[in-house]
């Protein structure tokens, strides 16, 4: 018989006497349980499909159009940073919409927020970090597209360092413009996350309001098929400065009208052409920017500070 | 001893009800009850402590801070919920970790941290699983090990074999008394069972209506509630007066007839009386220790 290597032996309990770092590495595990909980990560395959599947998604378009820019001539009029974030919005906004309730729901409908109450941080840090967190992400998502876009603009074009000199101007709009865009796209999912603890819910109410709101905008404004089609012919669409505050309406176009601001896009096919026609030189779309954001984030915190474990 | 909690005058009211009225107690090291009925303010005297309320007068302090005012004293506090507070679709070990980190312990002794304290509880490779797939004594004891993994000072641990079987019962029971006698960290414990509360406490707060009603140590309280039930078929009034001949002083209570034992020759005396009257005598068991008999006697 052989005579064991070595032997077990239990301690018993070993009190912590190590660092504790409080409310600073609180916010931080916050933050990357928020960053895994949206990618899936830690969590059994199933939870990955549905992230990388939109995460691919997003970023298929900016591909095709690096691909397509490299092959064909620069004679045509391909789409380009401007479009990008227009393009991508309906993936963006699925995207937002089914991953970001995750963040908040699961939460409060298992009732972990209770054991986070107690936790040395406060209920606003606990949602600054899941909002970073969702932001990060966001971040990343739409800025990877638009690096890739321009890394195939650069490397087609004849000249790189020439077409660089002169579209310099694309990369601050990009980074500005893809801030604006993902702090919308995180804001709002979360908010309405705030009032249900299903994520089914909270998802489609986000579609559903992009989806109605657009409609109704586009019908009300005629310019449903502005891009291809002209105004729609089966309504009387409602023209001149009515029209340019209804353009307003739908909230898919909040952010998107802010990134035809900022690429200054001069394109009368645009629904944004209608909202920068108003009073202000732009001012009425950021301002509605701003406070639709502003209200959201306020919505979030003010539901969460009604919040008992 | 130190005192870890401490309520002075301590007040809450919700709206036009009032949960505490001008409440004082302390806690001291070791393992304390906080027994009484639903709606006897025990859930808002934890949430008090907790920081999760604040009083409407009063103060209620641990470790002589605020936890409404002081996040950082969070840090030496744990909380085990009656209700479900744990995730579905992680496993334990993930979960653990991420909530000792939470309580602000860096990522690699979080880790360590996790997977002592569940082994502790006795969730060996099942804390790889997802926690949805657990039974209700092992999501009970992960519930226990969230509440403990930081190494607090003190837990609060808010009706802790709530849905247990009688076998997950006793293992619970048996866990916060190794947590209170070896682990060494305090514990105020919930209840409304006063079995709970017997084998495993130290000492006893008894609220009622929102009062302190009583106050002290368990074995006080056990020595004051012997009581002897006695169910018969025959004439019970001819037991009581046989027993009272005796000087045993016996009252109807249901069914039965309940006698305060204060001496074991109360012993002597019933058996005399059962053989006196010739009862045909069904059952003679000591009373089930219960809430209600605390209560009954009133505040002293």
């Amino acid at each position: 018989m052989t005579q064991p290597a070595g032997e077990l032996f239990d301690l018993g309990y070993q009190h912590y006497d190590g660092p504790r770092e409080g409310r600073m590495r609180a916010r931080k595990a916050v933050f990357i349980d928020g960053f895994k909980t949206t990618l899936g990560l830690g969590r059994g395959p199933g939870a990955k499909v549905l992230p990388f599947l939109l995460f691919a998604a997003a970023m298929a378009p900016a591909v095709i159009m690096a691909i397509v820019a490299s092959i064909v001539n620069d004679l045509v009029d391909l789409p380009g940073h401007d479009d990008y974030y227009e393009v991508v919005s309906v993936v963006l906004l699925i995207f937002s919409a089914t991953i970001a309730p995750e963040l908040l729901c699961p939460d409060r409908r298992n009732g972990v927020i209770s054991l986070y109450l107690v936790r040395p941080l406060s209920i606003t840090d606990y949602l600054g970090a899941r909002w970073l967190a969702f932001f990060a992400i966001t971040l990343l998502l739409v800025y990877s597209g638009q690096m890739v876009l321009l890394a195939g603009l650069v490397l087609s074009a004849a000249d790189p360092l020439d077409y660089l000199k002169d579209n310099w101007l694309d990369i601050p709009r990009i980074l500005a413009a893809g801030f604006l865009v993902a702090a919308f796209i995180t804001t709002l999912p979360l908010a309405v996350s705030a009032f249900t603890d299903r994520r089914a819910f909270a998802a489609a109410f986000v579609i559903g309001l992009f989806v109605i709101s657009g409609a109704a905008g586009g019908i009300l404004t005629g310019c449903d098929e502005g891009r291809d089609g002209g105004p729609n012919q089966q309504c009387e669409p409602i023209t001149g400065d009515a029209a340019k505050w209804l353009g307003l309406v739908s909230v898919g176009r909040v952010s998107t009208n802010v990134n035809d601001m900022i690429f200054d896009v001069e394109d009368e096919g645009r629904g944004s052409q209608l909202t920068a026609e108003l009073p202000g030189g732009g001012i009425v779309p950021i301002g509605w920017y701003i406070i639709l954001t502003g209200g959201l984030a306020f919505t979030l915190w003010w539901r969460y500070q009604r919040i008992t474990a | 001893m130190a005192t870890l909690l401490e309520a002075k005058t301590l007040t809450k009211r919700y709206g036009q009800t009032l949960a505490l009225e001008s409440v004082d107690f302390q806690v001291q090291e070791g393992i304390t009850g906080l027994l009484g009925p639903n709606g006897a303010g025990k859930s808002t005297a934890i949430k008090l402590f907790l920081g999760l309320l604040k009083p409407t007068s009063g103060t209620a302090e641990v470790l002589g801070e605020m936890p409404y005012e002081s996040l950082g004293v969070r840090a030496r506090l744990g909380y085990m919920p009656e209700h479900d507070c744990l995730p579905t679709a992680i496993t334990a070990s993930e979960f653990l970790t991420h909530m000792v980190q939470v309580s602000g312990i860096p990522p690699s002794q979080a880790r360590t941290r996790s997977a002592d304290i569940l082994r502790h509880v006795g969730l060996e490779e099942e804390r790889y699983r997802p926690i949805g797939q657990y039974s209700t004594g092992m999501k009970q004891r992960v519930k226990l090990a969230q509440s403990l993994a930081h190494d607090p000072v003190v837990v609060l641990l808010d009706e802790p074999t709530a849905g247990l079987d009688p076998g997950g019962r006793e293992e619970m029971l048996r866990l916060i008394r190794r947590t209170g006698h070896e682990f060494g960290i305090s514990i105020v414990l919930s209840s409304h069972l006063m079995g709970d509360v017997e084998s495993t406490c130290d000492r006893i707060i008894v609220l009622e209506g929102g009062h302190v009603t009583e106050e002290g140590a368990v074995a006080q309280f056990t020595r004051e509630t012997e009581t002897l039930l006695i169910d018969v078929d025959s004439d019970r009034e001819e037991l009581i007066t046989a027993l009272a001949n005796r000087g045993v002083t016996a009252v109807i209570d249901g069914v039965s007839l309940a006698i305060q034992l204060d001496n074991e020759e109360h012993y002597d005396a019933i058996r005399d009386s059962l053989v006196e009257t010739n009862a045909r005598l069904r059952r003679m068991s000591p009373r089930r220790h219960q809430l209600t008999d605390i209560f009954r006697s009133g505040p002293r």
